[in-house]
């Protein structure tokens, strides 16, 4: 017995998905369980340490008291003291987030969903530059439309290939934002 | 009158053909941008912004114009219709306007919702009108200390409010803080934390953040659940958009008092318009408790409807006043709109009205421009809006991705911002996941720079006496009003604690 505790609402239950079909969620009846909020604090601490380090390493010369590092410091220590104060709270109330599909998931969250859409994001954001804005541009839309679970990706390419030359063709011809030609350059 | 003449002024700048159009096109995009589940105001404004460099700033901002309350109707009419408010200050509107669509009463739903809108965006233009020139006159009496008091004030309230943990809404803040100090410091000329990237040496730009955290990270996080939560869209009746005179009736009382709670938030940084649209919903509530025949539950209340919409315009109104009259955003919209300035090389505060007075009236009067087309392509036509929902989710966000990669290209035209952008979209993804709160990372990002050199300057200026920062009257008042505001959110939420333990218990009874 456990006492969920999400967004006001509890219930004392054996959670929902013990009943529902699918696979069992990674990491059930762990410590883990309800507790992977607890990589926001890490990431807190991460960016703390970074500040703080960052204000070690800085090289201020003899700048007067109030100098470059002062408000970066206190930030750091805040975000430690913030962080540890988050992870007391994650590990007091595990968070357990609705599922209303009907079946139970290993992970929350869909990752193959998240691979496409960041995977395709970045390879946009890489080869734009030597692919030029259309086919770049169309390979991103199309890994979206992945990621979100279209069921045509032939019709898809059309339809990506379609959306970036308009969108080329607004911005960069009709509006004179510089966007690159790359393969197809020289042309349009 | 002085303002009235300055005012007709800016009508002329905003009325010429062109700007008409912008603001036209403005609406139809905020508009349809709001209309989308899931997506709000403030994020057809981060999406549209790098779209608007293309213009000169006075087109520009009065598109801007557009966008932001076009963006706050199409909300509005999806929370209705469909249950779905695009953010926060829209939920409000779903309890009592949804219930009215279900029970058959879409329409007249929607046009109180449109002339609530337009009734609290129109008088609060109308007292920004006039109360902003005073409003930046009284600003230059504004020290560091009193900024850095006005900061703080604005760090709290928005990481306190609008959050369910005050730890959560501390640690968007300081992400949002830190970011803001990667860069060249302003003071020295010292770098910072830029791991000799000359990249970073100009910080991390607040449009690359913005678009990141407000549509990135949105579209990675709606991809993670697009194939889990069944989508449950569907619309419902049409039939006559107007209000027979009972219902005028009935409204209007409320809208009037949803616009008088809405408009002093325009000027106290809370984090937007979330707190006056629900203090506005209950308020009528508790009014309707009181009546002989109680309006509230399963139809649907007019009135619980049309406080809120006046509500959340009037502040939203407001806000745009006081980012223009003393240089302080208020919500995480008003903060892209400073960034926006601040892409042109202008500044808002106090100088603002002395140094570029065509651009600031002809914004204030693209205000009212704006409410009168939405008001006219609202009304009639909001079921019309709805169909953009056929739109299949997976071009949609497709769409919405490509815009992002375009507008941070278009902007910087460097990969580097690409792949800044994957990152803090991908942080910003994290953080909805665990219900973190945004608007306080804008809300640090925008004014961290202010907070940090507003607090050195004083120190600066007193050799490191920590008593300048309240040594005058208006940081008394400034510290005495954020004192009671902490007082009463600490007595808020130990009232609540102590009614979610009370109820948990009950149910452990039974």
């Amino acid at each position: 017995m456990n006492v969920t505790e999400q967004s006001g609402e509890s219930h004392i239950d054996i959670p929902e998905s013990h009943q529902l079909p699918g696979p069992r969620p990674v990491g059930e009846g762990t410590f883990w369980e309800g507790r992977s909020g607890l990589i926001m604090p890490a990431i807190l601490t991460a960016f703390s340490l970074y500040l703080l380090i960052g204000v070690l390493n800085m090289d201020v010369g003899n700048a007067a008291f109030p100098g470059p590092r002062f408000f970066p410091t206190i930030l750091g220590i805040a975000g430690l003291l913030v962080a540890v104060a988050l992870t007391i709270q994650t590990i007091k109330y595990p968070m357990h987030p609705e599922n209303e599909s009907g079946r139970s998931w290993k992970f929350h969250s869909d990752y193959v969903s998240l691979a496409w859409a960041i995977g395709g994001f970045f390879a946009f954001a890489v080869l734009l530059p030597y692919l030029g804005w259309v086919l770049a541009g169309s390979l991103l839309f199309w890994t979206m439309t992945r990621a979100f679970g279209s069921k045509r990706p032939g019709f898809d390419v059309l339809v990506s290939l379609m959306m970036s030359s308009v969108v080329y063709l607004a911005f960069d011809v009709g509006l004179g934002l510089n966007l690159p030609s790359g393969l197809l350059g020289g042309g349009f | 009158m002085d303002i009235l003449s300055l005012l007709m002024e800016g009508f002329a700048g905003a009325l010429t053909p062109m700007n008409l159009l912008w603001v036209i096109v403005g609406c139809l995009l905020g508009t349809a941008v709001g209309v989308m589940p899931g997506l709000g105001s403030s994020m057809a404004v981060a999406l549209l912004l790098p779209m608007t460099f293309a213009l000169d700033p006075t087109a520009a901002f009065i598109m801007f114009s557009g966008v932001y309350f076009g963006g706050l109707f199409g909300d509005s009419t999806m929370a209705i219709l469909m249950n779905t408010p695009g953010q926060a200050s829209a939920i409000a509107s779903t309890f009592e306007g949804h219930r009215m669509a279900l029970n058959g009463r879409a329409p007249q739903a929607l046009a109180t919702a449109a002339i609530g809108a337009f009734i609290g965006g129109i008088v609060s233009s109308f007292i920004v009108v006039f109360l902003a020139p005073t409003l930046a006159e009284l600003s230059t009496a504004f020290g560091p200390a009193e900024y850095f008091a006005l900061a703080l004030f604005a760090f709290v309230a928005t990481s306190s409010v609008v959050s369910d943990s005050v730890f959560k809404g501390l640690a968007s803040l300081i992400f949002g803080l830190g970011i803001a100090t990667i860069g060249i410091d302003s003071v020295t000329g010292i770098e910072r934390f830029t791991l000799g990237a000359p990249q970073l040496f100009d910080g991390i730009s607040l449009v690359t953040v913005t678009v990141a955290i407000l549509a990135l990270g949105e579209v990675f996080y709606i991809a993670a659940r697009a194939r889990r939560d069944k989508a449950n869209l569907e619309t419902r009746s049409a039939g006559r958009p107007w209000l027979t005179g009972t219902e005028f009736k009935e409204a209007a009382p409320a809208w009037a008092r949803g616009t008088i709670i809405g408009l002093p938030f325009g000027v106290i940084p809370v984090g937007g318009s979330e707190v006056p649209t629900f203090l506005a919903y209950s308020t009528e509530r508790a009014l309707d408790k009181r009546r002989k025949d109680p309006q509230f539950g399963d139809k649907g209340a007019i009135r619980g409807l049309a406080a809120p919409e006046a509500a959340g315009n009037a502040t939203t109104g407001m806000a745009m006043g006081a980012l223009l009259a003393l240089g302080l955003p208020v919500s995480a919209t008003a903060a892209i709109m400073l960034a926006a300035f601040r892409q042109y090389g202008i500044q808002p505060g106090p100088l603002l009205f002395d140094r570029n007075p065509e651009l600031v009236w002809a914004l204030l009067a693209s205000f009212f421009i704006a409410m009168i087309v939405l008001l006219f392509i609202n009304l009639p036509f909001a079921q019309l809006w709805a169909k953009l929902l056929l739109i299949p989710n997976h071009y949609l966000y497709s769409g919405i991705a490509l815009f992002c990669g375009l507008g941070i290209y278009a902007t910087s035209g460097a990969v580097f911002d690409l792949l800044m952008l994957l990152g803090i979209g991908v942080v910003a993804l994290i953080m909805r996941r665990y219900g973190y709160p945004l608007a306080p990372l804008m809300i640090g990002m925008v004014l961290g720079p202010l907070a940090e050199t507003s607090l050195r300057d004083a120190l600066l200026s007193s050799v490191g006496d920590f008593s300048i920062l309240v040594s005058s009257p208006i940081t008394w008042s400034l510290y005495a009003v954020l004192a009671i505001f902490i007082a009463v959110s600490v007595i808020t939420a130990i009232r609540g604690r102590r009614k979610h333990l009370t109820s948990q218990l009950e149910t452990i009874d039974a």
